[in-house]
């Protein structure tokens, strides 16, 4: 569409057609009368009258003349117009090069009238744009850093601490009281827990700074998910819980091993925790175009939609009253993203409350050794908010963005309560229904979106859905 | 005869902690600050096995692994292997094991105690 327009733009942009039309028609109608009434006084003020020959000539100059000083004026118009037209167009060109993020476009209008000046402002703006952006990959790269640092730094302390706390624990030092070892044991678990947590934090700062290592050797994938599997049989059966695999014939590539392996137990450590007892865990494996599909599934709680939209957030956690009995370090599954994305797979969750979840990941069949960084810190529910915020305005008009943040304070701008605030609207009459129902639409358009967002390969998998689905 | 083993160490803690662990395995222990205090106390005490951390501050240690090719390194390190690796350490045959810290006691003593007898 666009390309198309600005063919035809090149000789007539839509400012220089309407111009040019304009120039025309005044040019016709204002000569048109002031020779019509000219001729009109000259014909009445001879006193002799003319021959018929003569009042033909005459008219047929009179049209002549007319015409001719239409088709300059018009000619003029559109010179004049091309003039006006020519820079805007530039800084239309300009203002889409910015839009891509092309800092160093410059503008070269030279005129000394309004568009002249536009056309500095422009440029001026452009370079401060550009300060902007290097500012913030600036204070990004610093942020990467310093959260690479802070973890080495805090690793170190945990190392002597650790190894005294141990010393005590094994009776280097002496026999302990039965409430000194329970004390001991309260104290290494959390220094545990802590050391965990900042282990994780620098496997982050890793993704985050493409640093994250991948050691690619030619693997059979059933092997890896079958060790796994054993690896992690020995927390199910604390809860009796099946791990039951469905894999489907996998070819041999190029992975490693130990990441794949990380993303698998992460997910059914994930489950086991949201699992009841003496349920099962599913395990899926098959090979789709391009690339490898995994997933896994439980028949836990299961998750709302306002979680699976944030459940890839960093230290996110579910909103559940026996979220702390779960413990762990709220950034597994951010780390799971990482090295997935990491390697261009897509991860992404199907889920109903109450009826469990099912974690999908793909990964590709050749391996991706140009790592680029990939934001794990920051989630897209920002960009959400953006666009929810952007349909309020359009549907509600000014009175959008009041109603957005009250729907905001209130925590209430998941799916489900936006449809019911619409569903309000459209019973009271506050807006009309063909336009709620677009906007319901428009909402929901939002949050498939997102699901897109993360989980592009979500089509191909549709039919599963249906069939594996967890009804 | 006791096994002897230099800890070497920016750290004081650290290097308080593992020569109390290992002393009280059983083995010789010396420790040393940084990698100068490593080459001279090499020199004397003349150790069956030196654990060095792989980040401290002053002399190298790459250079310093270069210097000591007849005697049992092992690195410990916050970083992990992958990294130590990257930065072209981990290459000299010496070179017996990594020690990821934080360490566990237990792991530490066992994988200890089989280096120095696979030295016999």
């Amino acid at each position: 569409m666009d390309e198309k327009n600005n063919k035809e733009c090149f000789i007539f942009s839509k400012i220089n057609r309407k111009l040019t039309l304009l120039f025309i028609i005044v040019g016709f109608v204002a000569p048109a009368l002031a020779i019509y009434y000219f001729y009109y006084i000259a014909i009445n003020s001879f006193t002799f009258a003319i021959s018929q020959e003569q009042a033909t000539l005459l008219g047929t100059i009179v049209i002549g003349m007319i015409v001719l000083i239409a088709i300059d004026t018009g000619f003029i118009g559109f010179l004049i117009s091309k003039n006006i037209s020519k820079p805007i167009k530039e800084l239309c060109n300009a203002t889409k090069e910015l839009e891509k993020g092309n800092y160093d476009f410059r503008l070269d209008i030279k005129s000394y009238d309004e568009i002249g000046e536009l056309s500095k402002s422009f440029n001026k703006t452009t370079s401060t744009l550009a300060k902007i952006e290097e500012q913030r990959l600036e204070i990004d790269r610093a942020k990467t850093e310093f959260l690479s640092i802070t973890s080495h730094e805090l690793r170190s302390p945990m190392t002597p601490m650790k190894a005294q706390l141990q010393m005590l624990k094994r009776e280097y030092f002496g026999k302990l009281s039965k409430d000194q070892k329970k004390s001991l044991e309260i104290i290494i678990r959390n220094a545990d827990r802590l050391d965990n947590i900042i282990a994780d934090f620098l496997e982050i700062s890793r993704i985050e700074a493409a640093r994250l290592k991948f050691n690619f050797q030619e693997t059979d994938i059933k092997h890896i998910i079958e060790e796994t599997i054993e690896f992690m049989n020995g927390f199910a059966r604390e809860k009796n819980i099946k791990l039951v695999t469905q894999i489907e014939k996998l070819p041999k590539i190029e992975v490693d091993s130990g990441r794949l392996s990380q993303v698998l137990r992460n997910l059914i450590n994930n489950a086991i925790k949201f699992s009841e007892e003496n349920s099962k865990i599913e395990i899926f494996a098959k090979t789709e175009k391009n690339y490898i599909f995994f997933s896994v599934k439980d028949y836990g709680c299961g998750l709302t939609s306002e979680n699976q939209l944030r459940i890839f957030e960093p230290f996110y956690q579910v909103q559940n009253a026996s979220r702390r009995k779960h413990g762990g370090t709220g950034l597994g599954l951010a780390i799971c993203r990482g090295i997935v994305e990491a390697q261009n797979g897509k991860i992404w969750v199907e889920s109903k409350s109450g009826k469990g979840s099912k974690f999908n990941f793909t990964i590709p069949l050749e391996p991706v050794r140009d790592i680029k960084p990939i934001k794990v810190l920051f989630s897209n529910r920002g960009k959400i908010e953006r666009k929810i915020k952007e349909e309020f305005n359009i549907a509600l008009g000014p009175l959008g963005e009041n109603e957005f943040n009250e729907l905001k304070n209130k925590n209430a701008i998941d799916k489900e309560d936006l449809e019911e605030y619409i569903n309000f609207l459209i019973e009271k009459f506050i807006i009309p229904y063909d336009r709620g129902k677009d906007f319901k639409n428009r909402i929901s358009k939002i949050f498939g979106f997102e699901k897109d967002l993360i989980n592009m390969k979500q089509d191909y998998f549709s039919e599963d859905l249906g069939r594996e689905g967890l009804n | 005869m006791t096994k002897k083993i230099l800890v070497v160490d920016d750290e004081e803690d650290i290097r308080k902690s593992v020569s109390q662990i290992l002393e009280l395995n059983g083995y010789r222990v010396l420790t040393a600050n940084d990698g100068d205090d490593c080459l001279l106390k090499v020199q004397e005490f003349k150790p069956d096995l030196i654990l060095l951390d792989i980040m401290m501050p002053g002399m190298s240690v790459v250079e310093l692994v270069e210097r000591l090719k007849d005697i049992k390194i092992a690195f410990m390190s916050v970083v992990r292997i992958s990294d130590a690796r990257r930065r072209g350490l981990c290459t000299q045959d010496n070179i017996v094991d990594f020690f990821q810290k934080p360490f566990n006691v237990t792991d530490l003593i066992d994988r200890v105690e089989l280096i120095l007898k696979g030295y016999e």
